[in-house]
């Protein structure tokens, strides 16, 4: 809307500033408030609500995400005939935890030094049972293919992706659409047909009509100090939800550890890795925890030193030179207690990168908090790789949702189970997936015709798009996230778990789930993103904190204080969430060794 | 302090699509990249990375917001 002296054409914000302004000033003297404490003051947007355009895109295949998963998903339906669009929150190759991944798994029969089945035998014994063993064959099978690939696309080339990703893009001309914030997923008579989202930089909101849909979204955090994944708030697992989907693997902790000291850099927690090209790592399975960091704090306090090797399941540490052992903790089976470079007193504390891949063994790179005080959670909020997200129904990587695909974080396909096992496997099980997705998703598209979304759906998702923006006063995201991160981030919430204190988080998160979230107002773009992030994060903490009340034990990454013991009568299965008919989660039980069968029955 | 300064933009745009948590801006007078919303900076690098000039620098430290009772 262009400047004008007539009230009538005036500007939001103009008039907002004028009349929203000077009531709110009569509020805030009602209340003895001074307006110099200038965040009392109305919600007044920054950009022109009437200036919002609306455009309609079409593809068979839409890939959501630009990382390591999309790259493959798009690249693959594309050769397989479908016409694609590759839509992304942040920029291809260097945004989610992808740029942060530097080694990348290839089991080649050649040279591996254990056949295709030991290896996926020895990953289930590390796993505990809690893998699903055709995600983790499938993983292993199709690696050396996608790692050649990304040689020829010159990965391997330079420690920024963002060149070689584009390299097989642009040879397809594949349509990237980059600073798209993706908000919802459209289902209409049961079936997936498209999503929507607004742009970062300009007043646009964007329809994407779709035969089938791939979310690449990664996993996430609570906006995490010290791990990379600030962007990452589990948009792709809460949007599916939304619309009726399975999810799962909640319960589950990536244990990396941070630093004390400036503990919210996550280049400088990480050494050079960063700026390291990427790696192709060979078989080497482990059980790498981290959890028995936050333990070993929670019992003797900071600062923790690394344990010895072979500790088992007893986990040695306490106070420095107290010489004391911290019995108890958590389980760490006999045939894994050796080798584990984290709980090495030569290696300290250091962790695996985003990927999986082993710092040490790559240019010898520490890993977080290597070298100086470690503090645990660096990565709070986010399950193991490849453990959480949409549920599979078969090893397509489709959703329960018809025409629904996810690859990579978003996949709760349990390739490597609730725990690290293979170095390097997360970002190899990504470029997997995502092929795998890609081609699938575009199989599923033959023959299907261009679905339609209804003006009513279309009208409802702008409303909700439009409505923090709207809202005259309300909650900000960032103090709503800050809140949220204080009720869940302290180690003796959802690392060192027991009923009461869950119970207890709980009930604030419920609190932020029916009071503030429908209060989240936005001023401009970049906050209107972090409405959606907040909301995504608060729905993942109950499930986090509802999964981990209903497993009662403790098995992996997951720790139960009042629970210690593994229970494999009661609880070898996975916990799957869904949106009941009233609206509110549900839980399901999944035995381990019924996928097959279970499958069949969705 | 997150990203300390910008100096010597060219105005390229680049850093402004590398961050992950789009905390840099284009100024629309300028033309000139700036740090717009610095709570956001996961001080990942990417952004000096990415720089073609290396006109960014970042610094380790980052401050938390107080606590308030709303916000």
């Amino acid at each position: 809307m262009t400047t004008s002296q007539n009230t009538k054409d005036m500007s939001r914000r103009k008039f907002m500033t004028l009349a929203g302004g000077a009531a709110g000033l009569a509020a805030m003297a009602a209340m003895g408030l001074s307006p110099k404490y200038g965040d009392c003051s109305p919600n007044i947007p920054e950009i022109d609500i009437n200036k919002m355009t609306y455009t309609e895109n079409e593809a068979d295949v839409l890939v959501i995400g630009g990382g390591m998963a999309g790259l493959f998903a798009a690249v693959k339906a594309y050769d397989a005939g479908s016409k694609v669009i590759l839509v992304s929150k942040g920029r291809l190759g260097s945004s989610g935890q992808t740029p942060f991944a530097k080694g990348i798994f290839s089991f080649d029969p050649s040279s591996a030094k254990m056949s295709l089945d030991e290896f996926v035998d020895t990953v289930s014994r590390s796993a505990l049972g809690t893998n699903n063993p055709v995600y983790t064959r499938q993983m292993a099978e199709h690696s050396l293919a996608r790692v050649n690939e990304l040689k020829e696309w010159g990965f391997f080339n330079s420690p920024l992706y963002n060149k070689s990703f584009n390299n097989p893009i642009k040879e397809r001309n594949i349509p990237v659409k980059e600073r798209i914030v993706i908000t919802h997923l459209i289902k209409e008579k049961g079936q997936i047909v498209g999503a929507a989202g607004f742009n970062l930089d300009v007043e646009k909101i964007l329809f994407f009509k779709a035969k089938s849909v791939i979310l690449c979204t990664g996993a996430g955090g609570f906006k995490p100090n010290g791990f990379p994944i600030c962007d990452l708030t589990h948009d792709g697992t809460v949007m599916a939800y939304n619309i009726g989907a399975k999810v799962t693997g909640k319960e589950w902790n990536d244990g990396h550890p941070g630093r004390a000291k400036n503990a919210a850099a996550c280049f400088d927690g990480w050494g050079n890795m960063f700026e390291q090209k990427p790696n192709v790592t060979g078989v080497e399975v482990h059980h790498d925890l981290g959890v028995d960091l936050n333990y070993k704090a929670y019992m003797s306090g900071n600062s923790v030193a690394g344990g010895p090797p072979g500790s088992g399941n007893s986990v040695a540490g306490g106070p420095p030179g107290s010489g004391n052992t911290v019995q108890g903790g958590p389980y760490r089976p006999a045939e894994f207690a050796e080798n584990n470079y984290r709980n090495s007193e030569e290696k300290p504390c250091a962790g695996i990168p985003p990927g999986g891949g082993d710092p040490l063994k790559e240019g010898g790179a520490p890993g977080p908090g290597m070298g100086r005080t470690p503090v645990g959670g660096s990565s709070a909020g986010m399950s193991i790789h490849k453990s959480e997200g949409l549920v599979p129904i078969n090893d397509k990587c489709e959703s329960t949702i018809p025409g629904l695909y996810a690859a990579g974080d978003a996949l709760g396909s349990y390739m490597a189970g609730a725990i690290y096992t293979q170095i390097g496997s997360s970002l190899a099980g990504s470029a997997v997936q995502g092929a795998v997705a890609g081609k699938a998703a575009s199989e599923y598209c033959q023959g299907l015709e261009m679905p339609n979304i209804s003006n009513a759906k279309m009208n409802k998702v702008k409303e909700e798009i439009l409505a923090p923006l709207k809202r005259e006063a309300g909650y900000s995201p960032a103090w709503v996230t800050q809140t949220l991160q204080g009720i869940m981030i302290p180690n003796f919430i959802i690392y060192i778990k027991k009923e009461r204190l869950l119970k207890a988080a709980l009930a604030y998160v419920e609190e932020l789930r029916d009071h503030h979230m429908p209060m989240l107002k936005a001023a401009d773009l970049h906050e209107l993103r972090l409405v959606f992030e907040t909301a995504n994060m608060i729905i993942s903490a109950e499930m986090k904190l509802k999964a981990s009340l209903l497993r009662k034990e403790s098995r992996c990454s997951h720790y139960r204080l009042d629970y210690p013991e593994m229970d494999t009568k009661n609880w070898n299965a996975w916990i799957n969430i869904f949106k009941g008919d009233d609206g509110s989660m549900k839980f399901e039980k999944q035995p381990f060794e019924s996928w097959e069968s279970y499958v069949r029955k969705v | 302090m997150t990203i300390k300064k910008i100096q010597g933009c060219i105005g390229c745009g680049t850093c402004i699509e590398t961050c992950p948590t789009d905390v840099i801006r284009k100024d629309p007078k300028t033309k000139k990249a700036f740090i717009a919303y610095p709570a956001d900076c996961q001080i990942c690098h990417l952004c000096r990375m990415y720089c073609p000039v290396d006109a960014i620098t970042i610094s380790p430290e980052k401050s938390i917001p107080v606590v308030v009772s709303w916000g």
